[in-house]
């Protein structure tokens, strides 16, 4: 390994520098706000050696890793992400009892397994990356250990990502079997020199997709998530609603870019299969849902669903505006999704979590701020103009029409009609005038990094709504990249 | 100096939002100053203008402000175009517009919605300076929608009673019909020539589409749809008199003085297309003489103050279209000018007659209010003969413009003319005897302050002179033909003069000398009915109500289960029961859970390898 291989693995190693730094800061002062200072410094230390490689890219540090445009910008999303996660993190668990630290330790891990992720170009660091950041969500979903919902998502979540975890080694055995290869790059190769379809290798990608549609939560593959989200901690669920998803995401993306996945017909029958069913199921669980956590989740399924049109649209349209499509819709997703769970998060308190719908009843009149920070992200989320999310759908819409998937686009169409329902229903409860009487006093809880965190996602809804030009103008290069 | 048009329309508007944002908090003389002080420095900048345009070689000005709607081949700019038309069109906005403030801060005073009084105003004016400056056909319809929604909002002002806001809705709907005609002449014309540019549009239509062709005809005819409907002509004249609900210095600036004027300003700015439809342009002057004769006998017989000069408004607007129809386009941009000076006056004469006798509308119960109130008797004598266009009056020059030219056209039409105006000078008068002469019934309860009393004084000076102006509409419009005067014309001539002063000796004889009596005439077996017929404005309401309103009503009836929603109901319940359905699947239990991973997976590679 040379010096700008090194100086293009920074980010990583600063990454996993800070885990170390955080366990022995722990191990000489338990302190909470202490150890959240020294995660967030290693996070944007982090941060600022995604430029140090910036200069380095697009480089091969070592087999396993490929440093490009691509890898840095999803590394410049998860880890700002992270950043949120940990703001909401602090004001959530700051008062609660138990010891807290690690805490912060595995979020800590879990982004470095997720920016291996998204720079894999290796089936073992695709594993490595994936169960690094799996192992240590098992732990995070389950952190509040006296109570027991957690710790039923937690269990849950720990058996199906073992059953999923071997559907995908059983890929990658097949597919290394047939082409003697692990590269990405390799299994391309192999795959472009076959004269016909190989059964064996079309059967391991399609074991992988089972694997990764398990993270991504696509249906036949959702039945765990409103389980897990219901029972994580609200900023946990928030971080595996996002960077979780998005990484694994951003790795199914590359792996079919790299490694010739669009060769196969079959597999756009499997993905267009699952997209549908994706987007009408997922919207048809959260139509009646009545626990926000769940419907959340429920609605996840059917954005992921939406994020897969763009990329099964990548087959008949350019490679170059499906991937923008995608990029954009994780940017919007991202922020709307943390944005969401970030309320949910500051209205908890240490003895309930602000599930079920009925805390929300009258928010207006109660927390008109927060009220109106989530009926934003809960619009954004239903695509509408002036958000983020509204720029993503389109993007969505424009990738399906560009390839004529007109099947996909109706039901992406009678999923949104679906979404507004669920969506507004909401708003529609946040806004019922409740009597002056109802409203407990209460403590005013000192939430200020958690408000702080959500104005500025909310200023960046608008900003991406309003004028995505800027990011429009970041994610062209990218997606030249992953090419 | 040219360069200020751009803040003209920005200041009312500016107006308006200051007012609308802090709603009913300001006081009353800081609202009246911002409402007044807006329009008052639109006009302050455009006499400014005024003073360079005309003083300067009148070439036609383009300002392009920035850019409204940029498309692949659809270009609207915020632009402004400043012609002899536009500068006329300005004047009278801003002058009669600012007086007509000015009365109204006296005569709103102590109203509740003060202050949202002068923002509806402020927003009128705003769109109705967009509407004559603008340089493309879709900035003219943001503005002709605006005046629009500033009239309706007017209209239903005091919308506690609900007849009000049922007088508001009905000019909606009724300026509406007219309104999709002209989008649809607007969308027509883009389709055909590509532009909305109104010169480029004119110039386009002139090289490409012969005269009386097809084309032409029908984008010229749905444009004139629109100018019927915001004008208030026949067929679509039944709103006006309701709209006589909203605050009398309403009336006079949106319904007498500037809106409905907008229609006959659409046709003169696209006059080079009529006259490449001469059907069409028939049909306008048809419209413009049956409604004049139309309105001018319902007007005879109201006995609401404000009804009679509304009807008169109609019937002077009729005059206006028979001058386009003829030709005579400055003509009747001429009588524009001159109708809102002489309509302004009279509307705002009759607003003081109601301020200070007990918000009474009903004429035959006052009387003998020349001495009580000089100032608005002298304002309605003016005003009435400026209306009946008795020699010397600003009236008279330009109704006698319009059916000197009109009698070259078709001396039919002529003769309709002829008859209008007895008619004006039969109702002009009888409302200024029946109201100011004759006995005293009651005392008068207060007097007009100084705020209402100025603009009376200098409308009346304008409604006078206002005939001596010159108008320089001869760059705009092409020049029409001088006749020879022979002795014919002379005859036609004499007959124009004496139909008013007919039409004002037979108001004397019925209504001053008594030597005559209405009552009695009105008590023959034929005239009850005729009566009735002309006071609901020629059962045109009735008809309407028969024609649409019942045969709409009663299908609704019908549909009364929208057979429609039946679809979307479905929707939702197989929503609800697909929801059961698959959430019935959420067991919660991780053995289903994992064995659903396992049966999707196969099901996957089933589908991969068989397809």
């Amino acid at each position: 390994m040379n010096s700008n291989q090194l100086a293009a693995l920074a980010p990583i190693i600063t990454q996993s520098v800070a885990v170390l730094a955080v366990m022995l800061g722990i191990a000489i002062r338990r302190s909470f706000v202490f150890t959240c200072c020294i995660t967030a410094f290693g996070i944007i230390a982090s941060l600022l050696a995604l430029g140090f490689a910036w200069t380095e890219s697009p480089v091969h540090a070592t087999l396993l890793i490929r440093v490009d445009a691509c890898a840095l910008f999803f590394m410049a999303l998860l880890l700002p992400a992270g950043l949120a996660v940990l703001g909401f993190c602090f004001d959530y668990f700051k008062d609660r009892e138990g010891e807290n630290e690690e805490l912060l330790l595995l979020l800590l891990t879990a982004l470095l397994g997720a920016s291996v992720l998204v720079a894999s170009s290796h089936f073992a660091a695709f594993f490595l990356g994936l169960e690094t950041l799996s192992i240590s969500l098992f732990v995070l979903i389950g952190y509040p250990l006296k109570q027991t919902r957690p710790l039923e998502a937690a269990i849950k979540y720990l058996i199906l990502s073992g059953v999923s975890s071997a559907f995908l080694l059983m890929g990658m055995a097949l597919i290394y079997a047939q082409s003697g290869e692990l590269t990405f790059s390799g299994i391309g190769h192999f795959i472009a020199n076959q004269p016909a379809m190989n059964v064996m290798v079309l059967s391991g990608v399609i074991l992988i997709v089972a694997g990764l549609g398990f993270k991504l939560s696509l249906v036949p593959f959702h039945l765990w998530t409103p389980d897990v989200y219901q029972g994580a901690p609200a900023p946990i669920t928030a971080f595996i609603a996002t960077v979780s998803k998005g990484a694994v995401f951003v790795l199914l993306l590359r792996y079919f870019v790299s490694a010739q996945g669009y060769a196969y017909t079959p597999l756009m029958t499997v993905f267009s299969f699952i997209a549908v069913l994706s987007i009408l199921i997922g919207n048809l669980l959260a139509l009646l849902q009545n626990n926000v956590k769940r419907l959340l989740a429920y609605s996840s399924i059917a954005h992921m669903g939406y994020l897969l049109v763009a990329f099964i649209a990548a087959r008949s349209i350019t490679h170059t505006l499906a991937i923008e499509s995608v990029t954009f819709y994780l940017v919007a997703y991202f922020i709307t999704t943390i944005g969401a769970f970030g309320v949910v998060s500051v209205l908890s308190t240490s003895q309930t979590e602000a599930g079920d719908i009925s805390f929300y009843r009258g928010l207006f009149w109660r927390r008109p701020w927060l009220a109106a920070c989530f009926t934003l992200m809960l619009l954004s989320l239903a695509g509408i103009p002036l958000t983020a999310g509204f720029i993503g759908k389109f993007y969505i819409f424009t990738s399906a029409a560009d390839g004529r998937l007109w099947g996909l686009l109706l039901a992406i169409i009678a999923g949104s009609g679906l979404g507004l329902y669920y969506y507004l229903r909401i708003i529609v409860v946040m806004s019922i005038n409740i009597e002056a009487t109802e409203i407990q006093p209460g403590k005013p809880n000192q939430n200020r990094i958690s408000m702080a965190m959500l104005a500025v996602l909310t200023m960046l809804l608008f900003w991406f709504g309003i004028y995505p030009d800027l990011l429009i103008n970041v994610i062209q290069p990218v997606s030249h990249a992953m090419e | 100096m040219l360069e200020l048009l751009g803040w003209v329309p920005l200041f009312p508007f500016l107006g308006f939002l200051i007012l609308v944002l802090a709603s009913e908090r300001f006081s009353e003389p800081l609202a009246a100053w911002i409402g007044i002080g807006s329009v008052g420095v639109s006009a302050l900048f455009v006499s400014l203008i005024g003073f360079e345009f005309l003083n300067g070689t009148m070439q036609p000005f383009k300002l392009v402000l920035g850019s409204w709607i940029e498309m692949d081949d659809i270009s609207v700019p915020f632009g402004f175009y400043l012609d002899a038309l536009t500068m006329t069109m300005l004047f009278v906005v801003t002058g009669v517009g600012f007086l007509i403030h000015v009365y109204s801060a006296g005569f709103m005073a102590s109203d509740p919605s003060y202050a949202r009084f002068f923002a509806y105003m402020n927003l009128f004016v705003s769109a109705m300076l967009v509407l004559v400056l603008a340089d493309n056909l879709a900035l003219l319809y943001l503005g002709w929608e605006g005046v629009g929604l500033g009239s309706y909002l007017l209209i239903g002002f005091w919308y506690k009673d609900p007849n009000n806001g049922y007088a508001a809705r009905k000019a909606f709907v009724m300026t509406r019909i007219g309104d999709t005609a002209l989008a649809l002449g607007l969308f027509l014309l883009f389709t055909q020539l590509h532009t909305f540019d109104i010169q480029s549009l004119m110039l386009g239509a002139e090289n490409q589409w012969p005269p009386g062709t097809l084309l032409p005809m029908v984008s010229a005819a749905l444009l004139l749809g629109g100018a019927v409907g915001k004008s208030a002509q026949l067929p679509l004249q039944t709103w006006l008199p309701d709209a006589m609900a909203g605050p009398t210095p309403v009336s006079a600036l949106i319904h007498a003085a500037t809106m409905v004027t907008a229609g006959v300003y659409l046709i003169a700015r696209t006059h080079s297309l009529f006259m490449l439809a001469p059907t069409v342009q028939f049909v306008v002057a048809v419209i413009g003489a049956l409604t004049l004769l139309i309105a001018g006998c319902s007007a005879l017989v109201q006995t609401d103050i404000k009804r009679v000069l509304a009807y008169s408004t109609i019937s002077q607007i009729g005059y206006m279209f028979l001058a386009l129809g003829a030709g005579a386009w400055s003509a009747a941009i001429f009588h524009l000018l001159t109708h809102a000076f002489f309509k302004a006056l009279l509307f705002l004469a009759a607003g003081a007659v109601i301020f200070c006798f007990h918000q009474e509308h009903n004429i035959i119960k006052m009387g003998g209010l020349r001495k009580a109130m000089p100032l608005t008797f002298w304002s309605f004598m003016i005003g009435g003969a400026a209306l009946s266009a008795l020699p010397f009056t600003s009236g008279f020059y330009s109704k006698h413009e319009i059916l000197m030219a009109v009698f070259e056209v078709s001396p039919v039409l002529w003769a309709a003319g002829c008859l209008g105006a007895l008619i004006t000078g039969i109702y002009s008068f009888r409302l200024v005897f029946v109201v100011f002469f004759g006995v005293q019934s009651e005392v008068v309860e207060k007097s007009p302050g100084w705020c209402m009393s100025a603009p009376l004084f200098l409308l009346g000076i304008l409604a006078l002179s206002g005939g001596m102006l010159q108008v320089p509409l001869g760059t705009v419009f092409p020049v029409l033909t001088s006749p020879d005067r022979d002795f014919t014309f002379n005859l036609v001539s004499a007959i124009t003069v004496a139909a008013p002063l007919l039409g004002l000796l037979i108001a004397v004889l019925f209504y001053l000398t008594g030597a005559f009596s209405a009552q009695r005439l009105a008590n023959y077996s034929w005239a009850k009915p005729l009566r009735l017929f002309f006071l609901g404005g020629w059962g045109m309401d009735a008809l309407y109500d028969k024609l649409f309103v019942h045969p709409f009503k009663t299908i609704t009836r019908l549909n009364k289960n929208d057979a429609v929603d039946g679809l979307y109901l479905a929707i939702a319940w197989l929503s609800q029961k697909l929801h059961l359905l698959v959430s019935a699947s959420q067991t919660g239990r991780v053995r289903w859970y994992a064995s659903s991973l396992v049966l999707g997976t196969v099901a996957i590679i089933a589908i991969g390898l068989l397809s």
